[in-house]
């Protein structure tokens, strides 16, 4: 039976022009959206390079500065921005922190439309105010962006509702279901089969449709075969996942409308409602403190620090002795007061940020311990982290911003309180920021949804031989 | 019992091979009830059906072997044509072969050549009874179960249909057909049953009786009194 299943489903499928039209609207989601994914991509990286660009220019004008004021020249420039003071240096030349796009990032926009992928530190900016946010359009947030990873995770789903919602109640509805089940073959062995053809045919065509977009859009697919093939492979226990619920309403319900009317309101319970419901229920149990609250509080105690700055210098220069020592002038100005209080607002506001991010955390980890509850977050995970876009690549570049900008700070601090001028020579030392991606297992989802799926097809196999040949026939 | 109604009462049918047994009735008298019977499309509440010697609820996949069946609207898929709707149905029954013995069946079943690789969407009825006589020669056919074939068809295509019937008689198939015409019974029948609200009321052999003495008998078995003009 099979192999005449298979000679004959292909036929049917190829003279259909539904499935036509299906394929071909499939080819078009996959090309418009890799190339849309692809376009933003380039705008991040083309901001970076711009920043990056911009950086070498104030860097070119400060080397130009520093060279007239080492030869005692006159310089027509603001005294706190003259690069011979190390806070003009800090404040004014700051080095961009990017995160550099990865060779799949346009797959999937993941966080990247909330999150900025560059800022630039300064000397005197803070940790907590360092603006990771991303300037996006609202209605571009409300819709989400029309990349792969959408069409994978919602679209793909109803092309395969259409595909194969009706493999049996469209024989029963023709009548050439009496004609088949007066053969000797077991109705449910056919329909499964028919399905895993089915199956079989999308996966191919996906296979194919991919490598073609890929290709037209001048991306190598097999240049880093594992990444394209795991991304295949997630793609391909998706949809089996979906088969699978096809299986099972094709077995258990009735007529083409009814399975229609299930299998899109699985579509809505596992795509969009569950995913909703956990995020609601995650902010409900972890609220998130309040961020104006928090930059409340950091401005009341920069106000309360302000007025003690002279005892917290003394304070911070009673613990960094190398610094009093080492000065022979012992001049103090309003960025040795300023630096010395920020140390202290950071410790300050230090169990402030640890709730922040643990309520933050905890809202993770709940989510995190209900998310094998909808596939379409397994696979949204996957991707974005496939990407390089998921939360945790994000988190992971602002703790290295955050790091960067400690040091970018530190390097500075000797000069300020050494009353040493920043010269040419001190250049090259300059700390530069480099983004070291977070290795993350992109593939730690597909085992689980492809037990998921075998389990569904297997409970839908039992659960079928238990239904009889003849309620399947009669039942209309 | 169907939807709980007793839709067969003590039915006791017996068809052997080279027979050709037309079972007459008004709607809902239980003759597709019985075909459905022998398919294992519905259970028995009592009593058995066999087919070959075998009991058919307890070897269902078996005895559908043996048998072949043709609704009153034969459906095949209309995207594939006459060749490949045999190829479907006989492979998926465990037969395999080769175009020209496909081609050689739809020719017996009296298909025109020309239509053999047209789809089966251009098809007329008669013509899918046809498709449908090539899938039980294919298959090699012990039992053919007809639900109504001829209704629908014109004379010609009626002709033709019995003529078909026959050809399988000779070949010591054991036909059950269930249909309203009178007529088309009388020609092709070896046996003639008459049935009503579930029981066979009558059984005659087709060479024994008269198409007037069949149909008085059908119409008094219904009931039937003639209206005064």
């Amino acid at each position: 039976m099979l192999s005449y299943n298979f000679k004959y489903e292909l036929t049917l499928l190829l003279r259909s022009r539904w499935i036509q039209l299906l394929s071909l609207i499939l080819v078009l989601l996959f090309g418009f959206s890799t190339y849309n994914g692809l376009k933003k991509v380039e705008t991040r990286q083309d901001s970076i390079i711009k920043a990056k660009d911009e950086v070498k220019e104030s860097d070119a004008m400060m080397l130009k500065l520093l060279d007239s004021v080492e030869r005692g020249m006159e310089v027509s420039a603001s005294s706190w921005t003259i690069p011979s003071s190390p806070m003009a240096v800090g404040n004014y030349h700051p080095r961009v922190a990017a995160m550099e796009q990865q060779p799949m990032s346009f797959i999937a926009t993941g966080q990247a439309d909330l999150f900025t992928h560059y800022v630039k530190p300064t000397v005197s900016g803070d940790d907590a105010s360092l603006n990771f946010t991303e300037m996006t359009s609202p209605v571009q947030l409300l819709f989400g962006s029309f990349d792969l990873a959408f069409v994978i995770i919602y679209l793909l789903p109803l092309l395969i509702v259409a595909f194969s919602y009706n493999v049996l109640s469209s024989e029963k509805e023709s009548g050439s279901l009496r004609l088949l089940a007066s053969q000797p073959i077991g109705l449910q062995h056919w329909v499964l089969q028919k399905l895993v053809l089915r199956f079989f045919w999308l996966s191919l065509l996906v296979l194919v449709s991919l490598t073609l977009v890929f290709l037209v859009l001048g991306l190598d697919p097999f240049g880093e075969p594992t990444t394209f093939f795991g991304l295949v492979g997630l793609i391909l226990v998706y949809m089996l996942f979906w088969f699978a619920l096809s299986f099972l309403v094709n077995i258990w319900v009735g007529s083409s409308a009814k399975n229609a009317v299930a299998l899109l309101g699985l579509w809505v319970l596992f795509v969009l409602l569950v995913p909703s419901i956990l995020n609601q229920l995650g902010n409900s149990l972890y609220p998130m403190p309040s961020r104006n609250l928090m930059i409340n509080e950091m401005r009341t105690m920069k106000a309360e620090v302000t007025e003690k700055q002279n005892e917290i210098l003394d304070n911070f220069l009673r613990d960094h002795p190398e610094y009093a020592l080492n000065d022979t002038t012992q001049s103090r100005g309003f960025y040795h007061r300023y630096m010395a209080s920020q140390n202290l607002v950071k410790e300050k506001m230090a169990p402030i940020l640890d709730s922040y991010e643990g309520q933050l955390q905890n809202q993770q980890n709940w989510i995190g311990k209900f998310k094998w509850l909808s596939p379409a977050i397994l696979v949204q995970e996957s991707l974005n982290r496939m990407a390089g876009t998921s939360k945790e690549n994000y988190e992971n570049y602002r703790k290295q911003v955050v790091a960067f900008a400690g040091e970018w700070r530190q390097h500075f601090m000797p000069f300020l309180y050494n009353n040493k001028d920043f010269s040419q020579l001190d250049y090259p030392n300059i700390p530069e920021f480099n983004y070291e991606p977070k290795a993350q297992n992109s593939w730690v989802s597909i085992p689980p949804l492809l037990l998921i799926a075998l389990g569904l097809f297997g409970l839908g196999f039992l659960g079928s031989t238990m239904r009889r040949t003849h309620s399947i026939i009669m039942d209309s | 019992m169907y939807g709980g109604q007793k839709a067969l009462d003590h039915l006791n049918l017996n068809v052997k091979e080279g027979d050709i047994y037309c079972l007459l009735g008004a709607n809902g008298a239980g003759k597709t009830t019985t075909i459905n019977l022998l398919l294992g499309f519905i259970e028995p509440t009592s009593g058995t059906a066999f087919i070959n010697q075998l009991n058919v609820q307890e070897n269902l996949k078996h005895t559908k072997k043996f048998l072949a069946y043709i609704p009153e609207n034969l459906m095949l898929y209309p995207s594939l044509t006459a060749v490949e709707n045999l190829d479907y149905f006989s492979g998926i029954a465990g037969k395999t072969f080769s175009t020209p013995e496909l081609k050689g069946f739809l020719e017996e079943a009296g298909l025109q050549s020309e239509a053999f690789s047209k789809r089966i969407s251009t098809f007329s009825k008669g013509m899918r009874q046809k498709v449908g006589i090539a899938i039980a020669l294919a298959k090699e056919a012990k039992v053919l179960l007809l639900d109504e074939p001829t209704s629908g068809l014109d004379p010609k295509a009626s002709n033709e249909f019995g003529r078909l019937l026959r050809k399988l008689k000779d070949k010591k198939v054991a036909t059950l057909m269930a249909t309203h015409d009178l007529f088309r019974a009388k020609e092709v029948a070896t046996h003639i049953g008459i049935m009503k609200d579930g029981q066979l009321k009558q059984q005659f052999v087709a060479g024994d009786i008269s198409l007037s003495e069949l149909e008085s008998a059908y119409l008094n078995t219904m009931d039937y009194k003639e209206v005064a003009p």
